[in-house]
C-alpha cells in the first residue's frame, strides 16, 4: 500500500539528533545576550505631556515642505517603524526627503485609566498636531496612521479637517464586520463594560495572549522550532530577539479609551455606518476631502485586506489611492520587500501633493 | 524487526531526556539558578505556556521561566520522538498509515494541546484557581462542598454575607462550565486539524511527493491544524463560547473582587473602587481645566473677534445713523464704533503680526485713554446725553478692552497678552517655548 510517509527510521533519529546538538549549541549563545537595541534613529523631543511625546527625526534635509506625523496603534510601541537600521520605516522616509515625526504614546499606568478617545483625539492628538503645525507655521499637515492609529487618524481628520493636509493609511481597520475578521468575531458578545469594570486597564499581557491564540500553533510552537535553526546566527538571532522585544514590551490599554473603541468601533462598527461620534464631534468619513493614501496588506491577520479596502467606499475625497501590499500585518513594516516598496510609494504620493 | 525497533526507541528516549537534561543545567548554571530535577518529556511541572507572565500568578523562579519559555520546542521533541518511533513500529506505516498519523499525532502530549494549554488562563484564570482551590480546600475541611451548593435564603446580620458568598460559588460554577465548553471547541479543533491533515497527507501518496523529513510532516500538521482551527474559531458557536466563557470569568473576578474590598474596608485599606473614584474625579478636572484653558475661552474670543468684523463691516452705516438718528440708534451705534476701533488694536486679527513693543504702546495708549476717561466720569455718567462724543467712546473703549484683557487673562492663566497673539498654541508647549 503506498504511503504519503517516506521517512526511513534512522534518517528520523539522525534528524532529531541534528535537531537536538543545534538546540545544544545554540542556546550557549543566548546567556549574557544584552538586549537588542532598536534601530533608534537620531531624533529631538518637541512636544511632551503626561506620557506621550512627539519625537521628530533629525540627520537628514527634508525636501518635503509638509511635515509628517506618525500617528501609531495604542497597542504594542511604536518603534515597529523604527525597528533596526535596514528595516525601518522612518529612517526610509527620511531618506526619501520626508520631515519625519512620531507620536510614542507611551505605557499608561493606572493614572490613565480614565482617558477616553476624546482625551486621545481632540486632547492629545490635537495638541500634537498643533505642536508640528506651529513648528513650521502651517495650518496643516500631513498625517500617516497605522492600524488603529490610521483609525484614529480618520476620525481626527473627519473632526479637524483644517490642520491636515494629506492622509495616509497603513494597515487601518475601517470596516470592522467583515467575515474574516477574528479579532472583531470573538468580541461581538463580550460584555465589555463589565470588562472594564473588572479588569481597569488592560494589560499588555492579555492583548498579546489574545494575539497569539489568532494562530496558537504557528505562534507559541512553530516560531520557536525555527528559532532553533538560527540560533547559532547571532545576527539573526539578534533580529529575532528585537522582533520578541517589540511584540511583548507592550502598553496596557487605558480602560475608558478601550470600552469605546470596542463598543464604537469593533461591536458597533460605527465607522461605517456613519454613526460615531467621539467626545460629541460626529465622525463623517463621507466629510473627508483630503487626499487619501490607503495601503493594505495582503495577508495581514489583523486587519484583513477587505476591513481597510472598505475605506474607499466610505471615504469622501475625489483623490483616494490605494495600494496593496504583498505581505502581512507586520511584514509590511520590516521586510525586504516592504523596505524597497512601501517607503517610496509613500513619499512619491505626498510629493505630488506637497 | 521488533527488537531493533525496541532499540530505536530506547536509544531515542535516553538521548533526548539526557540532552534536555544538559540544556537545562546548563542555562540554569549560566542564570545563577540551582537546578532542579526533570522528569523527562513529560515534565509535569512544565504547563505549557499556561500562567500569563505578568498576570496573577506569583513571580516565577528563573528555572521555571525558562521550562515554560522552552516549553514549546520540548513538546516539538517529544512529538518527534513519538512520530519516529511510530515510523520505525514493525507495523506502520505500510499497511495503514492513517492510523499511523493517529498514532503520531494522538491526543496524549500531542504539541497541538499543549500549545492550548492556558489558553483561557488569562485575565482571570489564575487569580480566581487560588479562590477554587482555597474554597475547595475549604471544603475538605468540613465545609459545604462549594462545587455543589443549593441556594439558601439568608436571615439577619449575616444575610448579606451569606448572599454574596452563595453568587460568588454561583459564578465560580458558571465560569468552569463556560470553561468547559471552550475546551470541548478547542478538542474539536484539535480533531479537525488532524482529519484535514490526513486530506493533505492523500495528497502526497504518489512517488516523488511522499514526506521524508518529520519536520516537513509536522509543517503540514501545523498548516492543517491552524485551518481547522481558524474555521472553528470563525464559527458562531465559537464566538457564544468564547464571549460566554470571559463574561463569566469577569463575573467572578468581580465577585472576587468585591470581597476583598470587604476585607480591605474593615481592615482600614485603601481600595481599588476608591482610587479608580479619585482618578475619575481627577481626570474630569483635568477635562474641565483644558476646557477653560483652550475651547471655552477660544470660544468667547472667537466670539468676539466675529462680532468685530460684523461691526467693522456695518461701521459706515453706524457712523451715518449717529449723526442723524434718534438718540436710542445714536447710542447703538456708538457702541458698533467703539468696539470695532478697540479691537481693531487688542485683537490678534487686528494685528496678527505686530511685536511685542507695538503691543506694549497700545496698552499704555488704552491705560492713557482709561485714565482720562477716569478724570471725566463723573461729568459723563451725570450728563449722558449731552457727553462729548470723544468721552463716550473712550469710555466704551475702556469696556471692550477690558473685556479683552480679562478673557485673555483667563486663557493664559497669568494675565499675558502673548497669549493673544498665538492663541493656539498648546500650553505644555508654550510653557517650554518660555
Amino acid at each position: 500500500m503506498d504511503t504519503p510517509l517516506r521517512i526511513d527510521p534512522a534518517e528520523a533519529l539522525a534528524e532529531i539528533n541534528r535537531f537536538q546538538r543545534k538546540l545544544a549549541a545554540g542556546l550557549q549563545n543566548l546567556p549574557g545576550m544584552a538586549e537588542p537595541e532598536y534601530a533608534n534613529t537620531p531624533r529631538e523631543l518637541v512636544y511632551a505631556e503626561d506620557k506621550l511625546k512627539v519625537w521628530h527625526f533629525t540627520g537628514t534635509r527634508p525636501t518635503a515642505r509638509t511635515p509628517v506625523l506618525i500617528v501609531y496603534a495604542l497597542v504594542n510601541t511604536v518603534w515597529m517603524t523604527d525597528l533596526q537600521a535596514d528595516r525601518s520605516l522612518v529612517r526610509n522616509l527620511l531618506e526619501q526627503g520626508e520631515d519625519v515625526y512620531l507620536i510614542d504614546w507611551g505605557y499608561p499606568d493606572g493614572a490613565d485609566r480614565w482617558l477616553t478617545l476624546d482625551d486621545y483625539l481632540n486632547g492629545y492628538l490635537d495638541r500634537c498636531v498643533d505642536a508640528v503645525r506651529h513648528r513650521h507655521g502651517l495650518d496643516a499637515i500631513n498625517l500617516l496612521g497605522i492600524c488603529q492609529g490610521g483609525a484614529f487618524s480618520l476620525c481626527y481628520t473627519a473632526m479637524h479637517p483644517d490642520k491636515v493636509k494629506n492622509l495616509v493609511t497603513m494597515v487601518t481597520p475601517v470596516d470592522f464586520h467583515t467575515p474574516d475578521n477574528m479579532l472583531s468575531h470573538w468580541v461581538q458578545q463580550l460584555d465589555v463594560d463589565r470588562f472594564v469594570d473588572v479588569m481597569g486597564n488592560i494589560p499588555a499581557a492579555l492583548m498579546n495572549w489574545v494575539y497569539l491564540t489568532l494562530k496558537p500553533l504557528r505562534l507559541n510552537q512553530q516560531k520557536y522550532i525555527g528559532l532553533v535553526e538560527i540560533l547559532d546566527n547571532p545576527a539573526e538571532l539578534e533580529n529575532f530577539l528585537r522582533m520578541e522585544r517589540w511584540i511583548f514590551d507592550s502598553p496596557d490599554q487605558a480602560g475608558e479609551a478601550f470600552r469605546q473603541f470596542i463598543k464604537d468601533f469593533y461591536q458597533g462598527n460605527k465607522l461605517v455606518r456613519h454613526d460615531l461620534s467621539i467626545g460629541g464631534r460626529p465622525v463623517d468619513l463621507g466629510l473627508i476631502q483630503q487626499p487619501v493614501l490607503n495601503i493594505y496588506a495582503q495577508q495581514d491577520h489583523l486587519v484583513p485586506p477587505d476591513a481597510s479596502r472598505a475605506l474607499g467606499k466610505h471615504i469622501g475625497t475625489q483623490d483616494y489611492t490605494e495600494i496593496a501590499f504583498k505581505g502581512g500585518h507586520i511584514g509590511i513594516y520590516v521586510s525586504g520587500r516592504a523596505q524597497r516598496e512601501v517607503p517610496p510609494a509613500i513619499h512619491r504620493w505626498l510629493r505630488a501633493r506637497d | 524487526m521488533a527488537d531493533q525497533a525496541s532499540e530505536f526507541v530506547r536509544q531515542s528516549q535516553a538521548m533526548a531526556e539526557q540532552s534536555w537534561s544538559q540544556w537545562m543545567r546548563y542555562l540554569q548554571q549560566a542564570a545563577g539558578q540551582p537546578t532542579s530535577p526533570m522528569t523527562g518529556f513529560g515534565m509535569p511541572g512544565m504547563a505549557g505556556w499556561a500562567g500569563m507572565p505578568g498576570m496573577s500568578a506569583p513571580a516565577a523562579p528563573m528555572s521555571d521561566m525558562l521550562e515554560r519559555s522552552l516549553a514549546g520546542i520540548s513538546s516539538y521533541l517529544e512529538w518527534m520522538q513519538r512520530a519516529a518511533t511510530a515510523q520505525a513500529a514493525p507495523v506502520a506505516p505500510s499497511t495503514d498509515w492513517q492510523a499511523a498519523m493517529k498514532d503520531m499525532f494522538g491526543a496524549a502530549g500531542q504539541p497541538f494541546a499543549q500549545a492550548f494549554e492556558g489558553i483561557d488562563s488569562t485575565a482571570a484564570q489564575g487569580f480566581v484557581q487560588q479562590w477554587q482551590a482555597w474554597l475547595a480546600a475549604a471544603g475538605q475541611a468540613g465545609a459545604t462542598d462549594w462545587r455543589t451548593p443549593s441556594y439558601m435564603p439568608g436571615f439577619g446580620l449575616h444575610r448579606e454575607q451569606q448572599s454574596k458568598q452563595q453568587a460568588l460559588v454561583a459564578a465560580m460554577m458558571e465560569s468552569a462550565e463556560q470553561q468547559r465548553r471552550y475546551q470541548a471547541l478547542i478538542l474539536k479543533a484539535n480533531a479537525a486539524g488532524l482529519e484535514r491533515l490526513q486530506d493533505r497527507l492523500a495528497d502526497h501518496i504518489e512517488p516523488g511527493r511522499q514526506l521524508e523529513s518529520l519536520k516537513s510532516l509536522y509543517d503540514l500538521w501545523v498548516d492543517a491544524a491552524e485551518e481547522a482551527y481558524a474555521e472553528i474559531a470563525l464559527s458562531d458557536e465559537f464566538r457564544e463560547v468564547y464571549g460566554a466563557m470571559v463574561n463569566a470569568q469577569m463575573c467572578e473576578r468581580q465577585l472576587v473582587q468585591a470581597h476583598l474590598e470587604d476585607l480591605c474596608r474593615q481592615l482600614g485599606l485603601p481600595t481599588r473602587s476608591e482610587i479608580d473614584s479619585l482618578g475619575r474625579r481627577l481626570q474630569e478636572v483635568r477635562r474641565e481645566l483644558r476646557a477653560i484653558e483652550g475651547g471655552a475661552v477660544n470660544g468667547e474670543l472667537a466670539e468676539l473677534r466675529a462680532e468685530l468684523q460684523a461691526l467693522r463691516k456695518a461701521q459706515p452705516v453706524a457712523a451715518q445713523t449717529h449723526s442723524g438718528g434718534t438718540p436710542a440708534a445714536r447710542a447703538g451705534s456708538g457702541k458698533l464704533k467703539e468696539k470695532t476701533k478697540v479691537g481693531a488694536r487688542a485683537t490678534p486679527e487686528a494685528a496678527p503680526k505686530k511685536r511685542a513693543a507695538p503691543k506694549r504702546a497700545s496698552a499704555k495708549s488704552a491705560t492713557k485713554a482709561a485714565s482720562a476717561e477716569k478724570a471725566r466720569s463723573g461729568k459723563a455718567a451725570a450728563k449722558p446725553s449731552t457727553a462729548s462724543p470723544v468721552a463716550a467712546k473712550d469710555s466704551r473703549k475702556k469696556r471692550t478692552a477690558s473685556r479683552v484683557r480679562r478673557a485673555a487673562a483667563v486663557k493664559s492663566g497669568a494675565g499675558s497678552r502673548r497669549t493673544l497673539v498665538s492663541p493656539g498654541i498648546p500650553a505644555p508647549h508654550r510653557a517650554r517655548r518660555k
